[in-house]
């Protein structure tokens, strides 16, 4: 199964990504960013599935909260940016 | 005991407090610093905290909700935020240390006393709108005097402060969970208040409510942004640097949900209405002048005994089972303002779990002291 990652600045900004997701209906799971796309050191990311990223992504613009950056990860595991 | 210092810590807490406090104690790590499940579940409980801050005293984002360790601490970062060394601040004349403090001795600003004649929001309002010329770069004042409970006319002020442009900080520490607090309704860039009294969290918490520019007081780790050696520039990781007082945090969630479940107007009903019939009481006592305010009253008073120190007062009354506090309160400007400076006073305050029959008790044991005082 394929998961996008939304990539927040802090753990309190994923924890409101997550709260408005869950208003949306979409489930989302927080967790620490992967070390591989947390460039500026450690962070945290709301892990959502693949069909529901233009849901959420509707979801939070709704609500003035642009997503930092957005990475698919692969059935392999490895991360790939896209552009939302 | 019967417990009449709720203005310097609420003794009595709702019975959840306690039981998150110790709960937390055992099961949550520190929140964000790790993705395992102790520190996740502290993290939602500190998430959970500002948001009940954030519905409570009407602020539109959790994150600007500040856990702070006091009030004290919450007012440092709010003045170091707004006021440059040497700058002008205008503030009120029921000011605590806890401001004064850190203006004179931490940068020293130049400060500016509006001060009003106590119980007088009209008068208050006035100095302020005299004091507040152009040179003034900040404005501080308490919604209520730690002192004499009068209530300031902060609304008003706030309103003057935005028709003029000035940044307004808000030191809530005796109103907040018994009157309305609004941070965005006000335009205040700051509020300020501590978490172990009216919203009867444990020692060690504090809440600033912000909505303005913000400059740290302490730098350190934050969970975030690790690889840069500057402080994260979003709020709240910007002001609360080190491992967070998770404990406290999960006892203050509890408080202000008993706060919420209660009601801030019937809480600080309440609380008025012991003040008032207390103040009845040591009316009819004979050499007791009580400062009694009417309606800019809110559920704190002070008295003082002609012919006895007030710290006596306060003695003797605590070798009868009941706890006031005498002295000065950590506020002599206030004391100043009021005429009480060389005196000193005691003061009575009250809380949710108060009951009549406590202030009729409180009020024969001050009988018996100024009986034996005369003797």
């Amino acid at each position: 199964m394929l998961y996008y990652l939304i990539i927040c600045r802090s753990l309190t900004y994923a924890q409101r990504t997550a709260r408005i997701l869950e208003r949306a209906g979409i489930s989302g799971h927080i967790m620490r960013a992967p070390r591989l796309v947390a460039k500026e050191g450690c962070g945290y990311c709301v892990k959502i599935a693949e069909r529901r990223l233009s849901d959420a992504l509707q979801a939070l613009q709704r609500e003035g909260m642009a997503p930092k950056q957005v990475f698919l990860q692969n059935a392999d595991g490895a991360y790939r940016e896209v552009q939302p | 005991m019967i417990y009449l210092d709720s203005a310097a810590t609420t003794l009595e807490k709702p019975a959840g407090v306690a039981a998150a406090t110790a709960w937390a104690m055992g099961h949550l790590a520190s929140p964000g610093r790790g993705g395992h499940q102790a520190s996740m579940r502290a993290a939602e409980v500190i998430y959970r905290c500002r948001e009940t801050a954030a519905q409570l005293f009407h602020l539109s984002q959790p994150d600007q909700v500040v856990l702070t360790s006091n009030a004290t601490h919450a007012l440092n970062l709010a003045i170091r935020s707004l006021v440059r060394p040497g700058g002008v601040v205008l503030i009120s004349g029921y000011e605590h240390n806890a401001v004064t403090r850190p203006l004179c001795a931490g940068l020293d600003a130049r400060v500016k006393v509006a001060a009003g004649r106590l119980f007088d929001p009209d008068g208050v309002y006035e100095a302020f709108e005299r004091g507040m010329t152009g040179e003034v770069e900040a404005v501080i004042c308490n919604h209520v005097s730690n002192v004499f409970g009068f209530i300031q006319p902060v609304e008003r002020i706030a309103a003057l402060c935005r028709r003029r442009g000035k940044a307004l900080i808000v030191d809530a520490s005796q109103s907040a969970g018994m009157l309305p607090v609004d941070l965005e309704g006000w335009g205040a860039a700051f509020v300020a208040m501590p978490g172990h009294k009216g919203l009867y969290g444990p020692q060690g918490t504090g809440l600033l409510l912000c909505n303005a520019q913000t400059t740290p007081l302490l730098y350190g780790g934050t969970g975030s942004l690790s690889a840069s050696q500057q402080m994260p520039d979003f709020l709240p990781d910007r002001l609360e640097a080190g491992t967070q007082n998770v404990c406290g945090a999960a006892g203050l969630l509890a408080g202000m949900r008993f706060v919420r479940a209660r009601g801030v107007e019937q809480i600080g009903r309440h609380e008025r209405s012991l003040c008032r019939r207390m103040m009845d009481a040591l009316a009819g006592i004979p050499r007791v002048r009580v400062y009694r305010g009417g309606e800019s009253q809110s559920g704190l008073f002070a008295f003082t005994v002609d012919g006895m120190d007030c710290e006596a007062v306060a003695e003797g009354m605590g070798r009868r089972g009941v706890a006031v506090r005498a002295g000065l309160h950590c506020a002599p400007l206030a004391h100043r303002t009021a005429g009480t400076l060389d005196s000193g006073a005691v003061r009575m305050s009250f809380s949710a779990f108060n009951q009549p029959w406590q202030v009729d008790r409180a009020a024969a044991a001050l009988r018996g002291v100024i009986r034996e005082g005369r003797r």
